[in-house]
């Protein structure tokens, strides 16, 4: 058992998110960060998807009740066990009564805490995924909060594992995102479709897992459209009528009615959970197939090494 | 078909929309698109399909699917689609307390409107609904269209906190929101229905495809 003396800005139980209920109103979630999220279960020793803590900004304290290993990958928060400096991007033993602590969030936003054998959380739509809005899964539906007690399941694993070098990712205050033209792109002013690849945007302080508001330049329509509500995924980004772009990140609501311009290519969809307030984020645009080569070379590449991940 | 062909286009580079369009609210269309996403999710190879009123996302699984033949699959099933709805579904009454403290836009609404309370409630609770699709959130139910005297745009600014159960106006749609949640809308009503329960076996109280009828009621149903 893992007691949560402390839980952070924010802290939830994720997995790989629960799948193919958007029809119902009910977006994905799971860890908004997924490839940090399998690193961090690949060195516990777990499956790449077993439910595991993502801590968004720091600040996250845990006493460990029992001896157990712990995977940590994600956003670097000066993490210490006893005090004692960690390394990031590794698996470690923890003992009884240990006090693990995690500082404020440099280069990204989010870290992932994974346990050997992958934490017990209430089940819904075959997902442990916790999605506030709506209570769903994790502890009670909620972030955690101190004197939470975690358990892990009974179940084997594998022994701690190390991750070669180069398959830790970088993590900087500048995300460049590859994306497509969206549905309404060809609505916008020419100045504002120049703008949107070439000016950086700003994360604001209004962001968390539904969306990132942005700021920079304007970005215009031709004539103010409105729109009636239409699909939305993940990675879409929508334009306000005052002409500030909002992007959709893991919890995005299933439908919006903003015009939807660009939308971020799907290996370049994991770096969307480490935007934080202040990240600076660029779009480069994608042409033709080339998503999808991007994409099988990424998960050729960490295929080799995690068991049935891909991006 | 009674309406015009779609525009079939990929949606970054994992998914697919199909779009018609529509200048103004259609039935007809609405319930093609349920029909086109249940067909879908018959079929098994999408991760999602996500109806709206008058366009379809449809996600595909990039390891296994090339876009190119995940659009030209969509085209021929498209072109080839007959339309199936459930006819003759019954209709749920909805009880509803309009204005107060239940429908906080309720007094402005018929001012702007020109409509007395009485005219307001008997112009919305008279119409029988069809549940077009849910989402934003789970248990938000997105509805075919208030009567045209009742059209009214979104608030300028959103509310940061709207009551689960509120009834609201946007334009032409009319909604049930199923969580507290922010929202945009013009709220008219509340029902004291639980609209989403992740408890139950099927959360969603009303699913797209239901038909229903708002029953004005007195604010005792809250208690």
């Amino acid at each position: 058992m893992i007691e949560v003396l402390n839980p952070g800005t924010r802290t939830t139980i994720q997995d790989a998110g629960r799948h193919g209920y958007r029809h119902m109103g009910i977006p994905a979630s799971g860890a908004a960060d997924p490839l940090c999220f399998a690193l961090a279960n690949y060195m516990a020793g777990n499956r790449w998807d077993a439910p595991a803590l993502e801590c968004t900004m720091g600040g996250l304290h845990l006493k460990f009740l029992e001896d157990t290993t712990i995977g940590l990958a994600g956003a670097h928060m000066w993490t210490q066990i006893n005090g004692q400096n960690v390394e990031n991007f590794t698996a470690l033993p923890v003992k009884k009564n240990d006090i693990l602590t995690m500082s404020f969030a440099r280069d990204g936003c989010r870290a992932y805490i994974a346990f050997a054998r992958g934490l017990r959380a209430e089940r819904f739509l075959d997902s442990c995924s916790t999605y506030i809005p709506a209570k769903l899964g994790g502890l009670e539906g909620r972030a955690l909060k101190s004197g939470d007690r975690l358990k892990t399941h009974n179940r084997p694993c594998e022994a701690p594992r190390k991750i070669p070098l180069g398959f830790a990712p970088a993590l900087s205050h500048h995300v460049v995102l590859r994306a497509y033209h969206g549905p309404e792109f060809e609505q916008l002013t020419q100045e504002s479709k120049r703008h949107l690849y070439v000016s950086p945007y700003i994360t604001s302080d209004k962001t968390d897992r539904m969306g990132a508001r942005l700021r920079g330049n304007n970005v215009e329509t031709k004539v103010p459209i409105s729109m009636t509500s239409s699909p939305l995924l993940p990675g879409t980004l929508q334009v306000l009528p005052n002409g500030q772009p909002i992007l959709t990140l893991i919890d995005a609501q299933c439908t919006g009615g903003y015009p939807r311009v660009l939308q971020v290519i799907k290996a370049d969809q994991w770096l969307l959970g480490q935007i934080a307030p202040g990240t600076q984020v660029s779009f480069r645009r994608c042409f033709d197939d080339e998503a999808f080569d991007i994409l099988k070379a990424r998960n050729s590449f960490y295929s080799t090494l995690i068991d049935g991940f891909s991006f | 078909m009674p309406f015009k062909a779609p525009q079939i286009t990929a949606y970054g580079d994992s998914a697919v929309l199909i779009d018609y369009h529509s200048p103004e609210f259609s039935r007809q269309i609405s319930e093609h698109i349920q029909s086109l996403a249940a067909g879908l999710r018959e079929d098994g190879v999408w991760l999602e399909t996500v109806p709206a009123y008058d366009s379809l996302l449809c996600v595909f699984d990039m390891l296994q699917t090339q876009q190119s033949e995940a659009i030209a699959k969509l085209k021929t099933y498209v072109k080839t689609h007959k339309s199936r709805n459930k006819e003759g579904s019954k209709i749920i009454d909805i009880p509803v307390v309009y204005g107060g403290k239940y429908g906080p836009d309720f007094d402005a609404m018929c001012e702007a409107l020109n409509l007395t309370p009485d005219a307001l409630i008997k112009a919305h609770s008279e119409e029988t609904y069809l549940v077009c699709m849910l989402g934003f959130l789970p248990g938000f139910c997105f509805l075919s269209e208030a009567p045209p005297r009742l059209h009214h745009p979104r608030r300028p600014v959103p509310r940061t906190q709207v009551a689960a159960g509120s009834i609201g106006i946007a334009g032409w749609q009319t909604g049930i929101y199923g969580l507290d949640s922010p929202g945009g809308w013009q709220i008219i009503g509340r029902t004291p229905l639980t609209m989403f329960d992740a408890k139950k076996d099927i959360p969603s109280l009303l699913q797209a495809g239901d038909r229903l009828r708002f029953v004005p009621s007195t604010k005792e149903i809250f208690s």
